[in-house]
């Protein structure tokens, strides 16, 4: 490596990189030595408990590939983060936009629907489980109230609602951090520049369009990526509230690596699972900021 | 005229919207409060107040002592995160390398795996350490866990710090470790209360490690003794003490959020928009 | 952000590149496993030695014990039982946890990779779940118990379950039935009696529907579930026919899609759906909710088993008298679907293997205090010393099959871990009319199979 001499280099001498050791030795031994392990699983038939493994080539990715259960998961990811991308910032947004006026009560809408984000992702589990179940639950019993027939309601036992109704409890949970980015991001819009639209006669739709949202198309940026990766990763509330039933309707990428890892021991394939998922989050990231950017530029 | 529907048109939505979202909570706070067993009408809130279903839950969970075990782990790995984060980030902004940068992409790259994937070889590299299951295991992986965001968020606020204040105290003498404590770690409060807002938010909430890495009955943390009330979250019979239960849960960071939540808002905020 | 995400790029490809130096892994793998065999044999020794040296050694010890299940009200193994231990050994604290079966499974495979498993842990008979006592003995986890005195009393079906190469390395507890769990009161109402064929049982069926009965209540979101009817019905229609099959399935003789086997048994299952016997929302319900809606007198049957009796004969909304049958067969030749239960199993690398083993001496010796508590519990049916003559009548009809020979062990205790999940999804998707046919759940489950023996 070429070594700059500037007049810094003094005063930031390289024996500060020893400032980096502690956090770089707990990062590597048990991050990334792991990380690397699995990469050569994924290339053994370890079951998880028996260390008499063989190497098995590239097997367990020939069988993934040709498996279903990696498309229907990698579908059911897709699905699920597209819901919780769009849910979460349109709700979001909006929300940031109506408290961002001059609101009475202001404080009280931004705690409510914050609140939920503070509880483990287990107890929202047990809520949901409650709201949704078939019969007694909350739904069903509201449904009753206002005379309609509750008995029906049975959304997690049904393939064609259960995805949509987990990703909505991950919305619900969420949708209130995306919901202060949003806030700090309008925040920083310059009045001036509202005030000048309006003089120049735009309409409410006009401005938030032309004006605001460009503005704020980092933060956009910023919320769509963090729910993209947290929708990637999505692992909970199949593990938590449907075990990824009814079928394998809301088995995800995440869910169906614990299961093969787990319940099949096949730490193997389950390894191979990560790594294809591994490269698939990376590129979707890359994919996904390259369209970003070039939209904030457009804007 | 036109504006006054609009606005009222707004609060209507905005108070649709707070009821949605708040309606399972004000069931589960209403019926944790009935006696254990009662869950007929669940929509009648608060017609009912008894402590039978805390004290069932209080009793089962073993409260104090698991909010005992996760005060402790939470506080420490927090206190520690600060620490190495900060001390990471510190070279990382400052030295102007592309070793510097080859660290800043090696910790980021961590946030996109997740650890359910990983826990059987970090088991066996636990194992390999010979490493006990005690209260304070999970600590290890917390701490690991949250590097990459903390290292992540740090780099970032140092590198709005001048340079000429530390050169100043170069000038007049202070040693490596006196600037990095006493000049540069003070003026990192704000990137400080995101990272212990943030990364506590998780930790207190994280059920995997310690479910994974602590053995005895009396060393788990709250959200571990909410795993066994699993089998109760689909017995109408078990509802109160389970409602009650996900309340005690829950009720130490509601409280918190209450007293700090301005440090909160901007804590979460400022994490996503520096970033 | 941008430089954010450029950067996971290049950390990508500087792990992909690091991934040349992770050849050495291999090396620290199998060294590991050396150490375990060592492990596993040193305890062997040491276990040899008298057992009875136990209560002499007064040293303070504790005991780790990690169980699979959901606690009770004043639950046996995780209150009761360190209770009455610490009264028999005060020097010995016996420490429980018990965790869902999922985050069981999660929890031991982390804990034995760790090398930090507790001293005691539960395993299943055989091949069966991801704590089968065979897998976890092959790999040397677990510590021989072929000494213990006890294992004679439990009898040779017992002893055989837990059975690998030759050395006893589990406990059964008691055994356990997968049955018909009915509503008698409502039996009666519409005079309707237990049923001794497959075509009385579906009339029985029929009559509670037409008389507004909800014939059988099903929690099939917890999927596992659906064994507990179907195992029944392969006792009946598979095993009678050929006693090895599963056996075969292991060498290719058979295969789940051989007609009048599995697809004969899943038929006759689909068609309880079908009919709407079934509750309709039986994938939305979770097994709790399904007990609960049979105890509140909501639906005439439910598939169970003898495990789940405490929570099955709990009081419910009204009051009616419960029986238990197993599924008729369609020749009305029925077999019982009974096993060995799932129990505790010693981990090779324990500290304290003699009180451990003192510990299972106790717990299981037919007349201690601790046997008796264990006998009481209502969950296990009891098969020697204290208790066994008092088991539910309700259980009767099943062990007179079980004396005559006539029952056969749960189909999963002889497949490798993960055929029943596959059969499970698949069968889920053909009753939430995802258009999935009886050949696809048969294909699907020897298609699992297979890839389970080539990895396994």
């Amino acid at each position: 490596m070429k070594k700059k001499f500037r007049g810094a280099s003094l005063v930031m001498p390289d024996r500060m990189y020893f400032f980096v050791t502690p956090a770089l030795v707990l990062f590597l031994v048990f991050w990334v030595y792991p990380v690397l392990q699995l990469f050569y699983y994924s290339v053994t038939n370890f079951n998880g408990v028996n260390y008499n493994y063989d190497f098995v080539g590239f097997k367990n990715y020939a069988r993934i590939i040709q498996e279903g259960s990696l498309i229907n998961a990698i579908k059911n990811t897709f699905i699920y983060t597209v819901i919780i991308v769009v849910g979460s910032n349109l709700l979001g947004l909006a929300l940031a936009m109506l408290l961002n006026m001059k609101i009475i009560g202001k404080t009280v809408f931004r705690t409510m629907s914050y609140i939920p984000a503070l509880f483990s992702a287990i107890v929202v589990g047990f809520i949901w489980s409650y709201v949704y179940m078939p019969g007694s639950g909350m739904l069903a019993a509201l449904l009753n109230a206002v005379g309609l027939d509750g008995s029906t309601v049975n959304l997690l036992g049904n393939f064609k609602t259960a995805l949509y109704s987990i990703a909505v409890v991950d919305i619900w949970k969420n949708v209130g951090t995306t919901m202060i980015i949003y806030l700090a991001g309008l925040q920083t819009v310059d009045e001036s520049l509202l005030e000048a639209g309006k003089i120049d006669g735009c309409t409410e739709w006009q401005l938030i369009r032309k004006i605001k949202l460009p503005l704020i198309s980092a933060t956009i940026t910023i919320n769509v990526v963090l729910n993209v990766i947290a929708g990637l990763k999505s692992f909970d509330y199949s593990f938590i509230m449907t075990n990824g039933g009814p079928g394998k309707a809301t088995q995800t990428l995440m869910y169906i690596i614990f299961k093969t890892a787990f319940n099949d021991q096949m730490m193997g394939k389950a390894s191979a699972f990560s790594v294809v998922s591994f490269i698939l989050i990376i590129a979707i990231t890359i994919a996904m900021l390259r369209f970003m950017n070039k939209r904030e530029v457009e804007l | 005229m036109r504006k006054k529907i609009a606005k009222c048109v707004l609060y209507f939505l905005l108070i649709l919207y707070s009821v949605v979202t708040v309606m399972p909570l004000l069931i589960v706070v209403s019926s944790s409060f009935r006696t254990t067993g009662n869950m007929t009408s669940p929509l009648s809130l608060f017609i009912e107040f008894s402590l039978d279903s805390y004290k069932a839950a209080f009793t089962k969970m073993n409260y104090i002592n698991e909010f005992i075990n996760s005060l402790l782990t939470t506080g420490g790995s927090v206190i520690v995160i600060v620490l190495i984060a900060t001390m990471a980030a510190y070279p990382i902004a400052r030295i102007k390398r592309k070793s510097s940068k080859m660290l800043y992409y090696f910790f980021i790259a961590g946030l996109v795996i997740p650890a359910q994937m990983v826990i059987v070889p970090i088991a066996q590299m636990f194992g390999r350490l010979n490493i006990p299951n005690t209260r304070f295991t999970p600590m290890i992986m917390f701490i690991t866990c949250s590097l990459p965001f903390s290292t992540f968020l740090y780099t970032g606020f140092m590198k709005g710090v001048p340079v000429e204040i530390e050169e100043v105290a170069y000038m007049e003498g202070a040693s490596l470790w006196k600037r990095f404590s006493q000049i540069v770690f003070p003026l990192l409060k704000p990137a400080t209360v995101s990272v212990v807002i943030t990364q506590g938010l998780w930790i207190w909430n994280d059920y995997f490690f310690p479910m994974v890495f602590v053995t005895k009955r009396s060393q788990y943390s709250i959200p571990v003794g909410m795993i066994q009330f699993l089998g109760d979250r689909e017995n109408p019979a078990q509802w109160n003490t389970l409602f009650a239960a996900c309340v005690l849960c829950a009720l130490p960071l509601i409280l918190v959020f209450m007293v700090l939540q301005k440090q909160f808002i901007n804590g979460i905020a400022a994490g996503a928009v520096k970033g | 952000m941008k430089k954010k995400f450029l950067s996971l790029v290049l950390a990508a490809g500087m792990t992909m590149s690091l991934l040349a130096g992770c050849g050495n892994s291999e090396a620290t793998s199998t060294q590991s496993q050396d150490t375990q065999a060592q492990t596993a044999e040193s305890s062997e020794e040491t276990s040899s030695e008298a057992t009875e040296a136990v209560a002499a050694t007064a040293d303070d010890v504790t005991i780790t014990m990690m169980f699979s299940g959901v606690a009770s009200e004043n639950d046996f193994e995780t209150e009761v039982l360190p209770k009455l231990i610490k009264e028999k050994f005060p020097n010995i604290t016996l420490e429980v946890t018990k965790l869902p079966d999922d985050q069981y499974y999660t929890a031991l495979k982390t804990k034995l990779a760790s090398g930090e498993c507790p001293d005691i842990i539960l395993v299943q008979p055989k091949y069966a779940g991801s704590n089968s006592v065979i897998e976890l003995a092959k790999a040397g986890y677990l510590m021989d118990l072929s000494d213990l005195s006890f294992l004679d009393l439990a009898g040779d079906a017992a002893k055989e379950a837990f059975t690998y190469d030759g050395k006893v390395y589990g406990v059964a507890q008691g055994v356990s039935i997968l049955g018909t769990y009915y509503n008698k009161n409502m039996f009666d109402e519409n005079g309707l009696e237990v049923p001794k064929t497959w075509d009385e049982f579906l009339d029985c069926c029929e009559t509670l529907k037409n008389a507004g009965i909800q014939p059988i209540v099903m929690g099939d979101k917890d999927a596992y579930v659906m064994q507990f009817g179907l195992y029944q019905i392969a006792a009946n229609e598979v095993y009678p026919n050929n006693a090895s099959f599963d056996d075969q399935l292991r060498t290719g003789e058979t295969s789940f899609e051989d007609e009048g086997t599995w697809d004969k048994v899943l038929e006759m299952y689909y068609e309880l759906y079908d009919k709407g016997y079934v509750i309709e929302s039986s994938l939305g319900l979770g097994a709790a909710q399904a007990i609960q809606m049979f105890v509140d007198g909501e639906a005439a049957m439910t598939f169970d088993g003898s495990f789940n009796a405490a929570a099955l004969t709990a009081d419910g909304k009204v009051d009616f008298e419960r029986g238990y049958f197993p599924l008729p067969a369609v020749n009305g030749d029925t077999y019982a679907s009974m096993a060995p239960g799932g129990g505790p199993a010693v981990y090779a690398g324990t500290q304290h293997p003699d009180e451990v083993k003192a510990i299972l001496e106790y717990w299981f010796d037919g007349e201690s205090p601790a046997y008796q508590a264990f006998a009481s519990t209502g969950n296990v049916i009891i098969t020697y010393g204290y208790g066994a003559d008092q088991n539910d009548a309700m259980f009767d009809a099943f062990l007179d099959l079980y004396n005559q020979g006539k029952a056969w062990y749960w189909c999963n205790q002889a497949w490798p871990s993960g055929t029943e999940n596959e059969m499970e999804s698949l069968f889920g998707s053909m009753i939430g009319g995802q258009g999935t046919t009886v050949s696809d759940i048969t294909s699907g489950m020897q298609m699992k199979l297979e890839e389970l023996l080539e990895a396994n």
